[in-house]
């Protein structure tokens, strides 16, 4: 166990298990609130934190019910001796939450590590972009970029070269960390308006602006680069498009871009990506546009509510938010923030 | 406005559920700053393995990002775990953040909304406390695209079970915004297309007016283009089906010649004149400016109620319905805009124009319009002709009286005039969507051929050969000014304070900076030029401060970043962004080395300056 699931652990805890730790380890432990308590845990030489890590697995074993669930009866274990009753501090009070809070703060966690399995829109995805141009849709965080690195792959098999681009030169700087981290530093380039780092590589990292005034010099017989080796160009956070004083080099762009190239578009979730399908089918000879929509967030959200005096309750009323079901807030919410529109300031 | 609670209490009550790491967006880069000083001294720390570990990954990141090593905020982000990340860091800086929070080294981090727009940020939770953000002067709702965005930052795939959205109120907070923002869909996305000077003349180096024209097809403001007029069409199909039972009789096009021997009977009754002193604009528009459509006044939106001429004067007016829900009468010529919006109505002969509910109705519609509309272009048309049938009404000879489709037409008028003025209107529209992108071509094309970068018959001239490759906004002054040789000669450092004031488009204010005369005088020699263009390219700020400090850190090479930053109120990251954004500027004009040498020399001179410490340890 290192200290962060440690930390992790004591935190979970009521304060009077962590008492009950700390006794006999830590000079005048109950002076101190449970931050301050689990800070000292964690500063303990480790052979202490050790024994203590072994301490809090007996605890876990002990069903987690009885101690947050019945009013935090006394779990009857020898290990849990009735607590020496420190001086009541605000923080015991606040690690059980209500009932209503029980549910949905229920699982917060880190999952084990698993092997990595692709969902079956990212490998639908990664199919398409071997024969037509693909636009993914799907919520942050969802996992695009594993479509873009398969597709990236594919590419590179076949001794293309590929054009990544983002819409911001500080999103192009951390993608070119991660993709030289992902595929080595030899085969990662990036191309800015006055540099030119690795340009030579077959995977080259730019803004869409500078892709979009490569396709304007290579129309106008000026050169430039490998064009007629561009297998794949690939557009983060297309939904850019849309943006009022930029969006129109991402349609240069798209209707510049040779035809035998593969185009895989990255979007948030946005309200019409059939239309942007539809639209590039239109235009784009010889090849149809795939739309892979993926609208469930793979980890769900839930959605809490804050009141200024530090009370947590439900937001809505589903537990987790489901998206285009209509919202109905919790009766909790809404009657501490009529209180709160009342009388904001406390 | 800063959340109602406490910053400190805030952490810590996420860090008592388990809620952390979670990122607490803020309206304001000074919410975001002062939220993190009131952590100094207070007793909401973290580990001291953990404040080991965040030093020893900073010190490792300050190896490859040295402008972070002494940064200000390190004891705080050290001490407490916590963070700010907007754009008044800089880059280097934002980046160590966002690395710490992959790694979970962080509990929280205070950002601003901006964050959401594109940075790989993922947190378990996520904090709003806001329902509307600062667009341009106002503040304006967030989108349901917005506010998944930002949520969307919640809950790490493989490093959560579960991720939370976190609402906590602040002044002005809507929570409805919020909740329909988490649940709905988000916004269908809409072109932005429009036409540049440098578009056109790219387009001209390597293509054909036809295929150009089929270039300009394929965008996808086109396709919605098109959709928008299949819409019309249908409409217009509509229409010429109503028009079926009024078509030819006793003349042709009878209700042209009923229309002019009732005004001619008319006019007999009054006496008077009707003379026509609209001008050719207003004409275009007037077909327009009919009940049910949407315009756009000094005031904002409204809908018009119905179209009349003034008793006194015989100006076009209408009544409309304002925004407030107040019912006015304006001129015709006051509108601005005429968007692509007509809602159908039974309009009645009195006060309010049409009947209650439909009032209810466009109140709704008014209160709910989207910020972006749709415009109809207008054509002016060529100044018709004088009617020729207007002779006619002089010599009052007119066969209605004694026709036999006199009653006919005399009833049938009324709704087959209507229907056609509908029609007429309707494919004006839909020729207008058709053509609207082709005629912005063409008037841009115009401009440049008036300026002398194309030919009359389109080609580039050397002037447009090189004009061409600058393609940033305001290519039109940039052009122009090489063309005066307004910088030859011109030293690195006042070329570099040039363009910085012509690229920075952001009005935070900032202090005043003393400027070198050689500057001074050069930018009032920018700024008329500007204006004298602004008919055809809105003019650049070009504000002075800004093109001193560009001007220092080119000029003074032995200038630390420490003491440039210093010398100014911009804020670091501000300052880092205009100085990229002029250094991508002048990367443009050294473009120009094979027809004008020695200005890309001057160019290149100051980039190599402008690319020093902090400057150059991105690519
Ligand atoms: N099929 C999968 N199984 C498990 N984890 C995944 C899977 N796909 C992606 N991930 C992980 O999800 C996280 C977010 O993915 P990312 O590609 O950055 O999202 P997006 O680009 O859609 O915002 C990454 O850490 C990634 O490793």
């Amino acid at each position: 166990m290192n200290d962060d699931d440690l930390q992790r652990e004591l935190v979970s805890l009521p304060i009077k298990y962590l008492h009950q730790l700390a006794k006999g380890r830590i000079h005048r432990h109950f002076r101190l609130g449970k931050r301050r308590l689990i800070d000292c845990i964690l500063a303990l030489p480790s052979a202490q934190k050790m024994a203590i890590a072994n301490d809090l697995q007996q605890i876990s074993s002990v069903p987690k019910k009885s101690t947050t669930g019945s009013n935090r009866a006394q779990p009857h274990s020898p290990f849990y001796p009735q607590p020496s009753s420190p001086k009541k501090s605000h923080t015991s009070e606040s690690t059980s939450p209500p009932i209503v809070l029980q549910d949905l703060l229920e699982g917060i966690g880190v999952p084990e590590p698993t092997a990595f399995i692709p969902d079956n829109w990212q490998r639908e995805a990664v199919e398409a972009i071997a024969q037509s141009d693909v636009i993914v849709s799907a919520p942050t965080g969802s996992g695009k970029t594993f479509v873009a690195t398969e597709a990236i792959k594919q590419a590179m098999a076949s001794k293309q070269t590929v054009i990544y681009t983002s819409p911001l030169k500080a999103l192009s700087n951390t993608k070119y960390m991660e993709f030289s981290e992902y595929f080595g530093k030899d085969t990662v380039g990036i191309l800015t308006g006055d540099r030119r780092d690795n340009a030579q590589a077959p995977l080259l990292i730019m803004t869409t602006e500078i892709l979009r005034n490569i396709l304007y010099d290579a129309t106008s017989g000026d050169l430039d680069l490998r064009l007629h080796t561009l297998g794949l160009v690939i557009l983060d956070e297309s939904q850019y498009l849309a943006d009022p004083e930029r969006g129109v080099v991402w349609e240069e762009t798209l209707i510049l871009c040779p035809t035998e190239t593969r185009l895989l578009l990255l979007s948030a979730s946005i309200g019409n990506p059939q239309e942007l399908a539809e639209w590039l089918t239109s235009i784009r000879p010889n090849t149809s546009c795939h739309l892979i929509r993926h609208t469930k967030r793979s980890v769900p959200l839930r959605s809490l509510y804050l009141h200024p005096t530090g009370q947590l309750v439900p937001l809505l009323e589903n537990r987790d938010i489901q998206q285009r079901k209509g919202y109905r807030f919790h009766p909790e919410t809404k009657r501490l923030f009529n209180e709160y529109e009342f009388k904001p300031y406390h | 406005m800063p959340p109602a609670i406490h910053p400190i209490d805030l952490v810590d009550i996420l860090r008592r559920h388990r809620l952390t790491p979670a990122i607490i967006f803020l309206t304001s880069r000074r919410g975001c700053d002062e939220a993190i000083d009131t952590f100094i001294h207070s007793t909401a720390g973290v580990s001291a393995t953990r404040s080991k570990d965040i030093r020893v990954f900073l010190e490792q990141f300050a190896k490859d990002f040295p402008s972070i090593e002494n940064h200000p905020l390190i004891p705080v982000v050290q001490d407490y775990g916590v963070a700010a990340h907007h754009a008044g860091h800089l880059p280097s800086w934002k980046m160590a953040i966002e690395e710490l929070m992959r790694q979970g080294l962080l509990d929280a981090v205070f950002a601003t909304t901006t964050l959401a727009a594109g940075v790989d940020f993922p947190a378990r939770t996520v904090v709003i406390s806001q329902s509307s953000v600062r667009k341009s002067q106002d503040f304006s709702d967030l989108t349901v695209s917005e506010i998944q965005q930002l949520a969307g930052r919640g809950g790490r795939r493989g490093k959560d079970f579960v991720g939370f959205v976190v609402v906590t109120p602040s002044p002005y907070i809507d929570l409805h915004v919020l909740g329909k923002g988490l649940t709905g869909q988000p916004e269908s996305i809409d072109s932005q297309f429009v036409v540049s000077y440098p578009m056109v003349l790219n387009l001209l180096k390597a293509h054909t007016l036809d295929q150009i024209e089929g270039l300009l097809a394929k965008s996808f403001a086109q396709f919605q283009l098109n959709q928008r007029a299949a819409i019309h069409q249908e409409r217009l199909n509509e229409l010429h089906e109503q028009l079926k039972p009024y078509g030819p009789r006793e003349c042709a096009d009878w209700v042209a010649q009923w229309k002019v021997f009732d005004l001619a009977r008319r006019r007999k009754a009054h006496r008077r004149p009707v003379v026509n002193t609209d001008s050719p604009y207003l004409t275009a528009c007037l077909p327009f400016l009919t009940p049910g459509r949407l315009i756009g006044l000094a005031k904002g939106p409204a809908i018009i109620l119905r179209q009349y001429r003034s008793r006194g004067t015989g100006t076009p007016m209408l009544s409309v319905l304002h925004t407030k829900g107040t019912i006015g009468e304006c001129q015709a010529q006051r509108v601005m805009h005429i968007y692509d919006h007509v809602y159908e109505f039974h309009p009645i002969r009195t006060l309010p124009w049409c009947p209650p509910s439909t009032l209810h109705h466009f109140k709704q519609v008014l209160s709910q319009l989207p910020s972006r509309l749709p415009t109809v272009p207008i054509f002016e048309a060529s100044q018709e002709a004088d009617d020729p049938l207007l002779t006619e009404i002089l010599t009052d000879q007119f066969a209605c009286p004694t026709c036999p489709s006199h009653a006919a037409c005399k009833k049938d008028f009324t709704s087959a005039s209507r229907l056609q003025l509908k029609a007429q209107q309707v494919s004006k529209t839909i020729q207008a969507l058709l053509d609207g992108l082709w005629h912005q071509f063409q008037r841009k094309a115009d401009v440049l051929h008036k300026f002398g970068y194309l030919t009359a018959n389109l080609q580039l001239t050397d002037e447009g050969e090189w004009g061409r490759l600058i393609r940033i906004n305001h290519s039109l002054l940039i052009t122009e000014l090489i063309r005066m040789d307004a910088f030859s000669g011109m030293a690195p450092e006042l070329l570099a304070g040039v363009m910085a004031s012509i690229a920075h488009d952001d009005d935070r204010p900032s202090n005043y900076m003393r400027l070198t005369p050689g500057l001074a005088s050069m930018l009032t020699q920018v700024r008329q030029v500007a204006d004298s263009l602004s008919l055809y390219e809105p003019a650049p700020l070009l504000r002075s401060d800004v093109a001193a400090i560009a001007e220092r850190w080119i000029g003074q090479t032995e200038l630390s970043w420490t003491s440039l930053v210093r010398s100014t109120s911009m804020a670091e990251g501000d300052v880092y962004r205009l100085l990229a954004r002029t250094l991508e500027f002048l990367s443009q004009i050294y473009g120009l080395k094979g027809t004008h040498p020695s200005l890309a020399d001057t160019a290149h001179q100051a980039m190599v300056n402008m690319r020093r410490e902090v400057l150059a340890e991105l690519p």
